[in-house]
């Protein structure tokens, strides 16, 4: 859960104009990694608008989340150039290893999958980002080790 | 430091695209070598990290000025040996080959690089994005000197006699928008940049703001003046961090340097500029939707009949300019219109830029003169189709585009001649596409892409779309029925006709383009319940061809479900059980043995 | 800017007039011409054109385009034409389309027979489906509600709803929503004393004096908050009664 007081905290830097949604909202899935609903609530107080008018825009804009994403994101690019060059062949590698497909999390919190459009890198695809780091023309069997790096080190007694 | 003309410089491309295959630690390698060697007391050296130098497929790309020496798929190794042989023979090892095998040095003996003309990415890959100083000393802010001597109309008369046109993709006339905004008389007025690049599988102008963000407020405070407009936006994609870091970076130096603020250069005039982080959605490439956003609400287009310029964002005059358009501003107003109306076709101006990517050998960034063919761009910039294999399609435009068969290979590229043809130029998305690919899978690909990304305000894109996916999908997975192409064209045109905005209007090109030149592969997936290109996973089932298979093995290494099996110099068999169709021992295989069969699904 | 100059056209082969910048439907209907629509709705000013039933085509010299009626100002002198084979055809592809969207709308069902859309029963039939997205309902809670519900996600999966599916706060169960709605896909119950809409009861109260019911508890308080009043506890109709007695009484006095 997130406190009133953290959400304050974003809120209050932003002055009290609509046009500052988008970014509130923002500030807060880059924080939290999600939009969570008493910040939702807060922003509309804030902004005077309803909190139906931004659970609109959470649900419209897929930078926002409204439950926290894993705490690695794996963003496999699902762009053409990624598509044609294998993009699915990923989603499947990632799949058989973590058990999940693109929108879930996995029971730890550890990594959360997502299919994203286009991430720029179409020259080398397929491209697999996890954590902002890049992975160019990736093959399936390289998953599992890529995983590996970014996973948290299990601290054994 | 401020580069002087005779110093050697390193430049280390840091476009997305190299900084992902490690350029970055490249270029801190190149700086320990430099230390270490002790180079820098005989050598006046810089070593620079910049933006896209282009020829993404050979990063990290190292280029050294002035002795113009061209470095492809440099690793953190080969930086000892870069530093150790300044000043004298060039590496032959890291070195472009040609088609011929033979090594070039400079970058123009690279057929990749030989019949570009840079305009809109004059400074990409040349300079440190971020220093002000080097924009300044490659004639930076001359455009906006020269606007600021001149009146409006001037301004707008000067854009104008250019010809440019909008290269988001709809090619209208700039200085003509430019006008009607300034015939307004309602302030305030605004200038909004859409650098919210939605199509999956272009990276134009995310790379322009990268490697030149200067350039591109250069061009916004220019229109700013020509429509007397005292703030501007950038409107940039939420998943481009870095371009939106450089943006932020170049506004605060200009802000330093007087170039944006109260008194813009002495003048007198004002200018204030903000980035507005994009929320992730394709459809705010549309205008209305953008200016709706940007606004803080969803990003849903409203209907044109009134226009932007009259009333756009907040309700006041706007202009809105695409990145590579206002890129291009600053050169024409320092080198003048008829300089760049030189350059390009009689109805297309200037010069285009394109991310080419897909089968094709050369993938990346280039900006060719409007009017250069299809096959110029794919077979002499882009080096032809990987492995040789047949070239099948390029679709340019994106989701909004169209795919373009070989036999319309020689057309131009301008604004006019793609359309007639049923595709568009679009912004500049340009994916190539071999005969492993599948139209009627590319088709579906696309509809699926613009049925997450539609806003869904309107009836014939929202459900045109939703049942169009559901009638590819089935032929994709062999449940396609006699009439479907008849009623996919018949839902399309009214697509076209009745949507509300330009994304669904151009929703339904690229099932209408795959129909018009690829309806044999419709046919084949519906009458014969085949997947000609081996791509539909339920119609297709990969064999070995014992004939041509040698038993090297690199098929069965390459499968990622172990579906493959066979002894050393033995014919390999494929399980078909275990296969899931991905296609990779196809792609290994040097002998050409993996073939692909229909499977009744 | 400029003012308004009065133009002619024709619509059908009609000859009509308006002021510049009038909307199209506004024109054609006041000559008797009427084109259908869906997420129009006279009780705003603002059209959100999204149905896209009003499709008409619009000559202007020489060169046709097929626009939506609805938001569509004139501007110059033109030649609309409301029924041509394209509008024909568009029309009833966009109806066929609603009419899956919808089966369950004896309203939108009835609409596409009578403009002959195709059965198409190759395109999937949405399970249960009322709604058509027009908007209105979203319109109306906004300028006469409370902004309880909204548009939320996007594309196919757009949907009208109260934020995260749950009973909304915000509503105040004055059926705005509801009424507006072309396709009846807004469920509500309405008992004498009792409301249900979006997941939440709410009480009806009566006015005290002659037990006529006034609408709920919090409908009644916050139309009193929005005019600056106390909250009534009688109905219109008494309160003018009231007044209408205590002017009497003062009359006798004098």
């Amino acid at each position: 859960m997130v406190s009133n007081e953290e959400v304050s905290s974003i809120i209050d830097a932003y002055p009290r104009d609509r046009r500052y949604a988008l970014a509130v909202m923002q500030d807060m899935q880059r924080t939290f990694n999600y939009v969570p609903e008493n910040g939702l609530i807060a922003t509309a107080e804030h902004l005077d608008c309803s909190v139906a008018q931004l659970y609109s825009m959470a649900t419209f804009y897929k930078a926002l989340s409204l439950k926290p994403k894993g705490k690695h994101i794996i963003k496999v690019c699902d762009g053409t150039a990624c598509h044609l060059r294998g993009a699915n062949n990923l989603v499947t590698g990632v799949k058989r290893e973590l058990g999940i497909v693109p929108g879930e999390v996995t029971a730890d919190g550890e990594f959360s999958l997502e299919l994203v459009n286009c991430l720029g890198s179409c020259a080398l695809a397929p491209v697999l980002v996890i954590d902002g780091v890049y992975h160019n023309k990736v093959k399936i069997d390289a998953i599992p080790s890529i995983l590996k790096e970014h996973a948290t080190p299990v601290v054994t007694q | 430091m401020t580069p002087t003309p005779d110093m050697t410089k390193i430049l280390v491309c840091c476009g997305t695209g190299c900084i992902a295959n490690g350029s970055l630690k490249v270029a801190r390698a190149i700086r320990d070598e430099i230390v270490a060697q002790g180079v820098a007391a005989t050598l006046d050296l810089l070593v620079e990290e910049t933006g896209c130098s282009g020829m993404c497929e050979g990063g990290p790309i190292v280029r050294i000025l002035p002795a113009d020496i061209m470095y492809y798929k440099v690793r953190e190794r080969g930086a000892k040996d870069i530093v150790a042989s300044l000043g004298g023979d060039p590496l032959k090892r890291l070195l472009f080959k040609d088609a011929r095998g033979e090594r070039v040095t400079a970058q123009s003996e690279n057929p990749f690089y030989a019949a570009q003309v840079k305009i809109a990415l004059r400074n990409v890959g040349l300079i440190d994005p971020l220093s002000i100083d080097e924009y300044v000393a490659r004639g930076g802010y001359e455009g906006l000197k020269r606007a600021l001597a001149m009146t409006p109309d001037e301004i707008i008369t000067e854009v104008e006699r250019s010809g440019v046109r909008g290269k988001g993709g709809a090619g209208f006339p700039t200085g003509r928008k430019w006008r009607t905004a300034a015939g307004y008389d309602n302030y305030p007025k605004y200038i909004v940049c859409n650098g919210d690049e939605g199509d999956p599988g272009a990276f134009m102008d995310g790379s322009t703001l990268e490697g030149d963000p200067h350039g591109v407020i250069e061009g916004m405070v220019i229109g700013a003046l020509a429509i007397q407009a005292e703030e501007g936006v950038f409107y940039i994609r939420d998943e481009y961090a870095l371009a939106r870091d450089h943006v932020q970076r170049a506004i605060e130096a200009a802000e330093r340097a007087g170039i944006l603020g109260d008194d813009i250069l002495g003048s007198g005039k004002r200018m204030k500029l903000s980035i507005v982080r994009g929320g992730g959605a394709f459809v705010c490439g549309e205008s209305t939707a953008l200016m709706a956003s940007i606004e803080g609400r969803v990003g849903e287009p409203r209907a044109k009949y009134i226009r932007s310029a009259e009333r756009g964002l907040f309700n006041q005059p706007t202009v809105l300019n695409n990145v590579e358009t206002l890129a291009t501003i600053p050169y024409i107003l320092k080198e003048g219109a008829d300089a760049f109306a030189s350059v390009g076709t009689e109805t297309s101006k200037g010069t285009k830029v394109f991310a080419m990517v897909g089968k094709v050998k050369h993938t990346g960034l280039v900006e060719v003169p409007m009017g250069t063919t299809l096959r110029t761009l794919i077979y002499d910039i882009g080096g032809g189709i990987i492995d040789d294999r047949p070239f099948k399609a390029v679709q340019t435009g994106g989701p909004s585009g169209g795919c373009i068969p070989d036999s319309l290979l020689d057309l131009p590229v301008d604004f006019d001649t793609l359309k007639k043809y049923g595709a568009m130029m679009g912004s500049g998305g340009m994916i190539v596409m071999d005969d492993y690919n599948c139209m009627v899978e590319v088709a579906r690909y696309y509809v699926n892409f613009l049925c997450e990304e539609s806003c869904g305000k309107c009836t014939p894109c929202r459900e045109g779309l939703r049942q169009m996916h559901a009638i590819l999908t089935d032929i994709c997975e062999g449940r396609g029925e006699q009439g479907d192409v008849e009623l996919l064209e018949r839902i399309g045109a009214t697509m076209q006709d009745a949507s509300l905005c330009a994304l669904g209007k151009s929703a339904a090109n690229p099932v209408l383009s795959t129909i018009k030149y690829f309806r044999n592969e419709y046919e084949a997936h519906i009458d014969e319940r085949r997947c000609p290109a081996g791509v539909c996973v339920k119609l297709t089932e990969f064999t070995i061809d014992p004939e041509a298979c040698t038993g090297c093995g690199a098929c069965l290494r390459a499968c990622p479900t172990e579906a493959i099996s066979g002894a050393v110099k033995e014919t390999h068999v494929i399980d078909s059980e275990k296969c899931i169709v991905c296609g990779s021992c196809r792609e290994v295989c040097r002998f050409n043995a993996v073939v692909t069969e229909g499977r009744r699904a | 800017m400029s003012t308004a100059k009065t133009l002619s056209l024709t619509i059908d082969g009609t000859p009509c007039t308006c002021e510049s910048g009038e909307y199209l439907y506004d024109v054609a209907k006041r000559n008797g011409i009427l084109i259908p629509v869906l997420c129009r709705s006279d009780a705003f000013e603002d059209h959100r054109a999204c149905c896209r039933v009003c499709i008409v085509e619009v000559e202007i010299k020489g060169r046709r385009k097929v626009v939506t009626a609805c938001v569509y100002p004139v501007e110059q002198e033109c030649a609309v034409y409301t029924n041509s084979e394209k509008i024909v055809e568009e029309r009833a592809i966009v109806l066929a389309l609603l009419a899956k969207r919808a089966p369950e709308s004896a309203e939108i069902v009835a609409m596409a027979r009578y403009y002959k859309a195709p059965e198409l029963d190759r395109l999937v039939e949405l399970d249960g489906g009322r709604c058509i997205l027009c908007g209105r309902c979203v319109q109306a809670c906004e300028s006469l509600g409370t902004g309880a519900i909204s548009t939320i996600n996007r594309g196919t999966e757009k949907e009208v709803s109260t934020p995260y599916h749950n009973p909304s706060l915000a509503c105040v169960g004055c059926l705005s929503c509801a009424n507006v709605c072309p396709t009846g896909a807004i469920p509500f119950i309405q008992a004498p004393s009792t409301r249900s809409i979006w997941g939440r009861d709410f009480e009806v109260l009566s006015c005290e004096r002659c037990g006529a019911p006034m609408g709920t508890r919090e409908e009644i308080a916050y139309a009193a908050k929005k005019a600056g009043m106390e909250t009534p506890v009688i109905c219109d109709a008494c309160r003018k009664h009231e007044i209408a007695d205590s002017m009497m009484g003062t009359y006798r006095l004098v």
